[in-house]
């Protein structure tokens, strides 16, 4: 799995801009959108000569008039272009299949998680004799979508399936309800997908909190811890790297024998266990408090060592 | 060498720790999957010996500051 991420979260960024953001969050490389009367040739020599690293195009329109174009960009950089499968399916895919083939491009079909839609997808491809220059994406909207058929997508697409694009993840995450996203990485992971997975925001209104996300590696646009009290520290909005940190900074700030109230968003057995390794032994005792399903709550109590644990 | 790649830094906070839980328990004996994540998951390993105690291996192959990358293996009976 390469996680990249989509121009289309920061478009006034210049790419070296881009590229340096991305470094700075370990992403692997950027989806290039490209616009329709795009000037392809001024493109690709602009990604040379910055050695950005570009992992894959994005056309939202895709005709007879601009097929030519991007198969060109995608074989000039070596690196697949999808569309939205309606577009693709909307000409003749044995002309598509020519056109990126003698350009040596390949072209993406970007389907939705709709079974018959996919299995429709790779039945046309499997008429078509399985061409090298043409497969399949998955855009994948885990907000708007029900992922519990996922599996059966997964399955059907698998043979074709060369990009995965997740509207939502970055910024997004930890308000997304996200319920579905786990068992799906894992059905990806388990099938051997080693593709790019490009990150683009679900909707235009949070292009400003993907930039301030880009801008920083820290929590900024990410919300921060929010003392709700006295030595009580809700982590809800913090990013989950830095979780930990927040915690042991508020644990540590204990007076002795005082308890701190933990609210999350997940299980809290991770930080007990975080606890464990990084604390003398016999200087905390924990109590995990509720099960879920939104919402969770630790206490911490802070022992003098060598004191009895409770 | 494994081919299995679990980037769970897109996974939400309360689906991470199931995830990688079901990837290992789907390994066979003798496989291995990468996790990538944007810390060190330290605690994790302390999670595996807790409940699946000399059933992996844990091998560092990247460690940060940006991104980590552990090989858990599971271990031959």
């Amino acid at each position: 799995m390469k996680l990249s991420l989509s121009a289309a979260a920061a478009p006034g960024l210049e790419l070296e801009a881009l590229d340096a953001a991305c470094r700075a969050r370990g992403l692997d490389g950027i989806e290039l959108v490209v616009a329709p009367a795009g000037d392809g040739p001024t493109l690709a020599a602009r990604v040379r000569a910055s050695r950005v690293r570009v992992v894959a195009l994005r056309a939202e329109r895709l005709d007879d008039s601009t097929a030519g174009s991007l198969a060109h960009l995608s074989g000039e950089l070596g690196v697949p272009a999808s569309a939205p499968l309606d577009e693709v399916t909307r000409g003749s895919l044995p002309k598509l299949v020519r056109v990126f083939a003698d350009a040596g491009g390949t072209l993406l079909a970007g389907f939705g998680t709709d079974l018959e839609q996919v299995i429709a997808a790779t039945a046309a491809l499997e008429r078509a004799g399985v061409p090298p220059s043409v497969g399949l994406a998955w855009d994948l909207r885990p907000s708007s979508e029900d992922l519990s058929s996922s599996g059966a997508v997964l399955l059907a697409a698998r043979r074709h399936l060369r990009l995965v694009r997740l509207y939502g993840g970055g910024p997004e995450q930890h308000q997304q309800d996200g319920r579905g996203i786990g068992p799906l990485l894992v059905d990806l992971a388990i099938s051997g997908y080693g593709g790019p997975i490009v990150l683009t925001p679900s909707a235009p209104a949070e292009l400003p909190r993907w930039l301030a996300w880009l801008a920083s590696r820290k929590s900024a646009g990410c919300g921060s811890a929010h003392p709700s009290g006295e030595h009580e520290v809700d982590v809800r909005d913090v990013e989950p790297k830095d979780r930990l940190g927040t915690i042991l900074g508020a644990f540590r700030a204990l007076p002795l024998g005082a308890t701190l109230r933990i609210t999350l968003d997940h299980d809290p057995s991770c930080m007990y266990y975080a606890l464990e390794e990084s604390e003398p032994a016999g200087t905390f005792s924990f109590r995990k408090i509720g099960d879920g399903p939104e919402v969770w709550g630790a206490e911490v109590t802070r022992r003098a060592p060598g004191a009895a644990a409770s | 060498m494994s081919t299995i790649e679990l980037d769970i830094r897109i996974v939400p906070p309360r689906e991470k720790h199931p995830a990688i839980f079901r990837t290992f328990d789907a390994l066979g004996e003798g496989e291995a999957f990468t996790l990538i994540n944007d810390h060190d998951p330290f605690p994790l390993r302390r999670q595996f010996e807790a409940t699946r105690p000399g059933q992996f291996q844990w091998t560092y192959v990247e460690v940060g500051p940006v991104v980590w990358r552990v090989l858990i293996a599971k271990s031959a009976a």
